[in-house]
C-alpha cells in the first residue's frame, strides 16, 4: 500500500468524498433498525401520527442511503481511475529508463504481464477498499453496538455469534486459500499439456500418440475434478453452515425476549431491529473475510508493481555534460564484464584499439563472449572492470543523446513494430527524408521487396510481424540501423537469414556508401568477415587474436581451427 | 440452429448422465425453499403469540389465562423448519457441487479428445491462442456459471416464487407492497446492467489497445535503447492511457453502480414495506399482536423477494458468458474428424518403394500450389527435395502423412492407395523430423520415448547415441531424468533437433520424412546434427527437404520444386551439367572464397 501514497494524495478530495458517503451509508442502513423499532413501539402505543413520522423517515433514510452509494461509486471509481493510470504511466516511465540488464532480470514477458494483468487487480483492489473496506468496520462496530443498545441484556447473543461466524470463516477461508493455490498450479499444468499438444500437432499425430495424449491430459484434469470437488464440498458446507448459525441465533433471541417478556415488555418491539442488527452483523464479517481474501490477491500484484518502481537502472548517463561529435574510433581498455545475474564473468581483461572507418570482424565458438563485448559499444551495459572509449571519450562521460546518435546497434533478433516501413526505418532517424529511406533500403538490400508493395514505404508490417519473413525483417532493421549514418555500426549477426548473395551485397554497399563508418561485423560464419580490416577473435571470453585474415592464419591456433572446421565442410560440399 | 439452442443442446449433452442427479436437486432446491419461506410464518407467529401473552399477562383479569406455549410451539416449529432448510440445502449444494466438478471435467476431457482426433488443416487455420482460450477461457466461464449461476438461478426462481406466493397467502394488500417497485426496480437494474456491460466493453477496447501497444513495446525495449526511443515510446503510450483513463472511469462507475443501487432498493423496498405495514395496522384496526406479526413477517420476505432479483441481475453477464462459451465449445464438436480408416489395409513394412502420381493440390480451394507432381521413391533410396520458400517442398511432406489429403492424383505405398490405408498404420510407417522441433514439458526421457513410450531404458540410450546427443545428456547434473520444458533454454535450437532426431531413430520407421532446419548453428553442433541425420537416413527409405548442400549432395536422387512444379531431376553431377536452376542455386550458395 505504501506505494499508492502519492497516488492517493493527488485526489484527495474524491478519497474524502467517497469515506464520506461510505459513512452515510454505513450509518442509513444501521438506522434503519433502530426506525424499525420506534415504529413497532409507535403501533403498540397506537400513536397514528409517530406511525406516520418515523414511516417518511423510513424512506427518507432509504433515499439518502441510494444517493449516498451513487456517490460513493462515482468517487470511487475516480479514485480508480486516476490512481490506476498514473501508476500505470510511472511504470512505464520507468521501465523506459532501464538498461539491457534491468530487462533481462526481469523479462520483458515479465514487465508486460506486470504492467497489464498486475494493474487489473491494483483497480480491483482500489474499488474494493473504497466500496467495501471502510463500510465493514463501521458496520461491524455499528451493528455491534446499537444491536445492544436495543436490547442489552442479549449482548452475549451477538458475541457467541461472531465468535461462530469468526471461527467458521477462518478455517473455510484459510482452507480454501490453500486450494486455490494449488488448483491455480494444476490449472497451469493442464493449459500447458493443451497448449503443447496443439503446438506439436504434427508430433502427436505422426507418431500417433493421441491416445497417451488424452491419458496425460485426462489425469491432469481428473486432478483439477478432484480439487474442484473439495473447494465445491466446503462452500456446500459453507453457506448452510453460515444460514444455520444466524437462524439459531434469531431463535435464541426470541426465545429469551419471550421468558423475559413480563420484565422487558418493551423488548417486544425491540425483536425486529436486534434480529436486523444480527444479521448486519453477520454479512459484515463474512463480505469482510471475502474482500480480504479477494484484496490478498491485489496486494500481491501492488508488490510486485513495487518491485519495478524500486529498481534503479543500472546503466546512469550523466545529465549536466555538454554534447560532443564523437568520431569513430574504439578503445577498450582492460575491460572485463560479467552480467548482473551470474558469477562468471562473460569478457576478462580486454584491450584492443580500432581506428575511425575500420571494418572489425569479431568471430569465435558460441558463447565466447562476441555480443557481450559488442553491446558495451552502445553501453547497453557498463563494463565490470576497465573503460571503453568512444572517439577518445570514455563512456561514462557521455550523454546519451550523442552516443545514440555515434552508435547503431542492429540487434541478431531482428523486431519490428507494427505501423509502417517507413515508420519503423524512421526509428533510426526521425526526420528521414523519402531520398534516405531509399537510400537505406538499397543499402540493406531491402528496396527489391519493399518496391514489390504497390504503397512501398508505406507498407503496413502486421503486430508481430507476421508478413514478413525472416530475411525481410532482417534487411529492415539494417535499413533501421544504418540509415543516421552512424559514425559506428555494429550488425550482430544480423545477416544469418539472408542467403550469402545477399549479404555479400549488403557488405559492398556498407562499404561504398558508408566509408566513413567504423562497422563491427559480429559473424558465426568465418566468410562473412574476410574482407575485414581487423578480426578479433574470441574465446572463452578472451581476446586471443586480432588481425587480418592472413595474418590469423599463420598466428592464431583457433582461428585457424574454425575456419578448417568451416572450410573442409564447404569443400566437400563443393568436391565430388 | 441459432447460437442460443447450439449452447443449450451442449449443456444437455454433457449434462445428461446426471439427470438423476440433477432432479434430485430440483427437488431438494424446491423443498428447501418452502422451508425457507415458510419459516418467516413461524417468526410472525411467535412474535403474535407473545404479543398477546404480554397482554393477557398485563392485563391482572387476564393474567392466570396467560400462557407460553403457543409461543414454544412456534418457536419449534421455526426451529424445524430452519433446521430442515439448512439440512435439504446442504444435501442439494453438495449434490450440485459434484455434478458441476464432473460435468465440466467431462467437458475439458471432451474437448480435448475432440481436438486431437481433428486435421491438422484445423490447427494450421486458427492460432494457438484462439484454440488455447477455449481452455483458458470459455471453459473456466462455465465452470464460473456452473458454479455460481446455473443452480443459483434454479434456486433464486424457487425463491421468487415461493415468496410470492406465501406473501400473498397472508396478505394481499401487504403483498402488493411489497411488489409494487419490482417493475420500476427491473427496469433500473437492466439500465444499469446494460451500461456497465456497454462502457465495460468500451474499457477492455481501450485497455486492450493499450495492453497490444504495450506489449510490443515492452517485448522491443531492446530497439527502443538502442535506438534511443523511449520519449517517443512514452508519447505512444500516454495517449493510449489517457484514453484508457476515460474509458475506465465510466466502465467502473456503471458496473460499480449495481450493487449498491440495488442494495439500496432494496433497503427503500423494505422501508416502504414497513411504513406501509404500520400504517395499515394503524388504519385498518387490525389487531396489535397480529399486526406486529405481520410486520415482522414482511420484514423477513421484503429481503426474501428482493434477493432473487439483485442476484440474478448480477448473474446476468456471467451467464452470458457462459452461453457463448457453450456455443463455441460446441461448434468445435461440431467439426470434421480426421478419417482414420480403421478398417482399412493395414500398412506394416514398405517393401517395394513410394509413389506420387500426378498430385494437385491446394491449401484453398481456388489456389491451387502442386500442378501434377509425378515422384517415385525405391526402397532404400533418399530423395532431396530442393527449391525456393514456397515451391511446395513442405507441401508434399504434408501429403505423405496424410496431414492434408490430396485433391487429386494418387500416392501409392508398395501399389497401395494413401486413401485406403488404415491411418495409424501409416503414419507408423512414415516418421518425420521437423524442421521446427517440438519437445514437451516433462523429462528427457519422455521426450525420446515419445513415439514408443513402452520402449526400454538401452533403446532409448542407443537412440540417444545414434543422434549423438547422449553425451550432453549425461553431462547434465540429473541426466536423462532432467526436466525440460519446450520454453526453457536448457537446450539449443540445435540440440533440440538432436532429440527430436532421437525420437524418431527410436520408433523406427522404415520411411521418413525429413525437414532440414535452416537455423544458424554453431559449429560443433553442425557437425552433430550432420552425423545424426546420416544415421537416422541410413538403411531407410526418405524425403528429405533440404537447405544444405552438404545434405543434397548425398541423395540418390534430387528433385528441384518451382512453383508447384518438377523443373529438374537427376543426381548432383547431373543437375550442375545441366547448368540449369539447381546450378544457379548452387553456386549462389557458394560465395566462399
Amino acid at each position: 500500500m505504501e506505494i499508492l501514497k502519492p497516488y492517493l494524495k493527488n485526489n484527495i478530495s474524491s478519497i474524502i468524498g467517497a469515506v464520506i458517503t461510505v459513512v452515510v451509508l454505513a450509518v442509513s442502513s444501521l438506522w434503519q433498525p433502530r426506525l424499525l423499532q420506534n415504529i413497532m413501539k409507535a403501533i403498540i402505543s397506537d400513536d397514528t401520527t409517530a406511525v406516520k413520522n418515523y414511516g417518511v423517515q423510513l424512506i427518507v433514510l432509504a433515499v439518502i442511503g441510494i444517493i449516498a452509494g451513487i456517490i460513493c461509486t462515482y468517487f470511487s471509481a475516480k479514485i480508480a481511475q486516476s490512481v490506476t493510470t498514473d501508476l500505470r504511466a510511472d511504470v512505464y516511465n520507468k521501465i523506459q529508463t532501464f538498461s539491457f540488464g534491468n530487462i533481462e532480470k526481469f523479462s520483458s514477458g515479465s514487465l508486460v504481464v506486470r504492467l497489464i494483468n498486475d494493474m487489473n487487480q491494483v483497480l480491483n483492489l482500489i474499488m474494493t477498499v473504497f466500496m467495501q473496506l471502510f463500510r465493514i468496520p463501521i458496520l461491524f462496530v455499528g451493528a455491534f453496538v446499537l444491536g445492544i443498545m436495543t436490547i442489552p441484556r442479549l449482548w452475549w447473543i451477538e458475541v457467541l455469534m461472531i465468535v461462530c461466524i469468526l471461527a467458521l470463516s477462518g478455517i473455510v477461508f484459510s482452507k480454501m486459500g490453500r486450494f486455490f493455490a494449488k488448483f491455480q498450479k494444476w490449472m497451469d499444468r493442464l493449459n500447458t499439456i493443451a497448449q503443447e499438444s496443439m503446438q506439436g500437432i504434427r508430433v502427436v499425430k505422426s507418431f500417433n500418440q493421441e491416445e497417451n495424449e488424452i491419458t496425460k491430459f485426462t489425469t491432469s484434469s481428473d486432478s483439477i475434478q478432484g480439487l474442484h470437488l473439495s473447494i465445491g464440498y466446503l462452500f456446500s458446507l459453507m453457506i448452510p453452515a453460515f444460514t444455520l448459525i444466524s437462524n439459531l441465533m434469531i431463535l435464541l433471541a426470541i426465545y429469551f425476549v419471550g421468558i423475559g417478556v413480563t420484565d422487558h415488555p418493551s423488548d417486544l418491539a425491540a425483536i425486529a431491529s436486534f434480529i436486523s442488527y444480527l444479521m448486519q452483523l453477520m454479512f459484515a464479517i463474512i463480505i469482510g473475510a471475502m474482500t480480504m481474501m479477494m484484496s490478498s490477491r491485489g496486494l500481491i500484484s501492488l508488490g510486485r508493481i513495487k518491485e519495478v518502481l524500486e529498481t534503479n537502472p543500472d546503466v546512469n548517463y550523466k545529465k549536466d555534460v555538454p554534447k560532443k561529435d564523437l568520431d569513430g574510433s574504439v578503445e577498450f581498455k582492460n575491460v572485463s564484464f560479467s552480467y548482473p545475474n551470474s558469477k562468471e564473468p562473460s569478457l576478462h581483461n580486454i584491450s584492443f584499439k580500432v581506428k575511425s572507418g575500420e571494418t572489425i570482424g569479431i568471430v569465435g565458438a558460441t558463447g565466447s563472449g562476441k555480443t557481450s563485448m559488442a553491446q558495451l559499444i552502445p553501453r547497453l551495459y557498463d563494463p565490470t572492470k576497465g573503460t571503453v572509449y568512444v572517439g577518445d571519450s570514455n563512456l561514462r562521460e557521455v550523454d546519451e543523446a550523442s552516443l545514440r546518435r555515434t552508435v547503431s546497434y542492429v540487434l541478431q533478433r531482428a523486431i519490428l513494430f507494427s505501423g509502417t516501413i517507413a515508420e519503423n526505418l524512421r526509428q533510426g532517424k526521425r526526420d528521414a527524408s523519402e531520398e534516405e529511406l531509399r537510400w537505406a533500403a538499397e543499402v540493406s538490400q531491402a528496396a527489391e521487396f519493399i518496391d514489390r508493395y504497390e504503397d512501398g514505404f508505406e507498407h503496413k508490417i502486421e503486430e508481430r510481424s507476421a508478413n514478413l519473413s525472416g530475411g525481410q525483417k532482417q534487411r529492415l532493421s539494417i535499413a533501421r540501423g544504418l540509415i543516421g549514418k552512424p559514425k559506428i555500426l555494429i550488425l550482430d549477426d544480423s545477416t544469418s537469414a539472408l542467403d550469402a548473395k545477399s549479404e555479400k551485397k549488403v557488405q559492398e554497399a556498407l562499404e561504398r556508401d558508408l566509408k566513413g563508418t567504423t562497422v563491427f561485423i559480429i559473424a558465426e560464419k568465418i566468410a562473412s568477415v574476410l574482407q575485414a580490416d581487423k578480426i578479433l577473435v574470441l574465446d572463452n571470453g578472451e581476446l586471443v587474436a586480432a588481425g587480418k585474415h592472413k595474418e590469423l592464419l599463420q598466428t592464431s591456433p583457433i582461428y585457424k581451427e574454425i575456419y578448417d572446421a568451416q572450410v573442409s565442410i564447404d569443400n566437400k560440399k563443393r568436391g565430388e | 440452429m441459432s447460437d442460443i439452442k447450439k449452447s443449450l443442446d451442449y449443456f444437455a449433452v454433457n449434462l445428461k448422465k446426471y439427470w438423476k442427479g440433477l432432479l434430485l436437486v430440483v427437488v431438494l432446491t424446491i423443498i428447501s425453499t418452502w422451508f425457507q419461506v415458510k419459516a418467516p410464518t413461524y417468526m410472525g407467529n411467535a412474535i403474535t403469540e407473545l404479543s398477546k401473552y404480554l397482554t393477557k399477562y398485563l392485563n391482572p383479569a387476564t393474567r392466570s389465562q396467560a400462557s407460553l406455549n403457543y409461543f414454544y410451539n412456534a418457536l419449534w416449529a421455526l426451529l424445524l423448519f430452519n433446521v430442515m432448510n439448512v439440512v435439504t440445502m446442504l444435501i442439494s449444494s453438495l449434490w450440485t457441487s459434484r455434478i458441476n466438478a464432473l460435468s465440466t471435467n467431462q467437458m475439458r476431457i471432451g474437448l480435448f479428445s475432440k481436438l486431437q482426433k481433428m486435421t491438422v488443416r484445423y490447427f494450421d487455420r486458427h492460432q494457438d491462442g484462439k484454440i488455447l482460450s477455449l481452455f483458458t477461457s470459455d471453459l473456466d466461464n462455465i465452470f464460473n456459471a456452473m458454479n455460481q449461476a446455473i443452480f443459483e438461478l434454479i434456486s433464486q426462481a424457487a425463491l421468487y416464487v415461493g415468496t410470492i406466493w406465501i406473501m400473498f397467502s397472508l396478505n394481499v394488500k401487504m403483498a402488493l407492497a411489497t411488489v409494487a417497485s419490482t417493475p420500476l426496480v427491473i427496469i433500473v437494474a437492466l439500465f444499469i446492467v446494460r451500461k456497465a456491460r456497454h462502457n465495460i466493453d468500451l474499457q477492455q477496447e481501450e485497455i486492450g489497445k493499450l495492453n497490444g501497444y504495450i506489449n510490443e513495446q515492452i517485448n522491443g525495449e531492446k530497439i527502443i535503447i538502442t535506438n534511443g526511443l523511449q520519449q517517443q515510446s512514452l508519447t505512444g503510450f500516454k495517449e493510449k492511457n489517457e484514453k484508457v483513463r476515460k474509458a475506465t472511469f465510466k466502465g467502473q462507475l456503471y458496473s460499480g453502480l449495481l450493487f449498491p443501487l440495488m442494495q439500496g432498493l432494496s433497503l427503500l423496498n423494505l422501508a416502504i414495506v414497513i411504513a406501509f405495514g404500520s400504517w395499515m395496522v394503524v388504519n385498518d384496526n387490525i389487531e396489535k399482536a397480529v399486526g406486529l406479526g405481520l410486520i415482522v413477517m414482511f420484514v423477513q420476505y421484503s429481503q426474501q423477494y428482493f434477493q432473487p432479483i439483485t442476484q440474478i441481475t448480477s448473474m446476468f453477464s456471467m451467464l452470458q458468458l457462459a452461453l457463448t462459451g457453450a456455443k463455441r465449445l460446441a461448434d468445435v464438436h461440431a467439426q470434421p474428424e480426421e478419417k482414420i480408416n480403421s478398417a482399412g489395409r493395414k500398412l506394416t513394412e514398405i517393401k517395394k518403394g513410394v509413389e506420387l502420381k500426378n498430385i494437385h493440390f491446394g491449401y484453398d480451394e481456388n489456389k491451387e500450389i502442386l500442378h501434377g507432381l509425378n515422384i517415385q521413391v525405391e526402397k532404400g533410396k533418399m530423395i532431396a527435395l530442393v527449391g525456393p520458400t514456397g515451391s511446395g517442398k513442405t507441401t508434399v511432406m504434408n501429403l505423405l502423412n496424410r496431414f492434408y489429403d490430396i485433391a487429386d492424383g494418387e500416392i501409392l505405398f508398395d501399389g497401395n492407395d494413401i486413401n485406403e490405408l488404415n491411418l495409424k498404420s501409416l503414419r507408423k510407417n512414415v516418421g518425420i523430423v521437423l524442421q521446427d522441433s517440438v519437445l514437451f514439458t516433462g523429462t528427457i526421457i519422455e521426450n525420446i520415448k515419445f513415439g514408443k513410450p513402452e520402449a526400454t531404458y538401452e533403446e532409448m540410450v542407443s537412440a540417444a547415441k545414434q543422434a549423438h546427443i547422449h553425451e550432453f545428456i549425461v553431462s547434465l547434473p540429473e541426466g536423462y531424468e532432467t526436466k525440460i520444458s519446450d520454453a526453457d533454454s536448457l537446450f539449443s535450437t540445435g540440440q533440440k533437433q538432436l532429440i527430436s532426431i532421437a525420437r524418431t531413430i527410436l520408433t523406427n520407421p522404415p520411411f521418413l520424412i525429413l525437414d532440414e532446419a535452416t537455423s544458424n548453428v554453431d559449429m560443433v553442433t553442425e557437425e552433430k546434427i550432420q552425423k545424426a541425420m546420416d544415421n537416422v537416413i541410413a538403411g531407410r527409405t526418405s524425403f528429405v527437404i533440404a537447405h544444405r548442400l552438404k545434405t543434397i549432395i548425398k541423395a540418390d536422387d534430387i528433385i528441384v520444386l518451382k512453383d508447384g512444379n518438377i523443373i529438374e531431376e537427376g543426381n548432383h553431377q547431373q543437375l550442375l551439367k545441366e547448368k540449369g536452376f539447381y546450378y544457379e542455386l548452387y553456386t549462389n550458395q557458394m560465395v566462399f572464397e
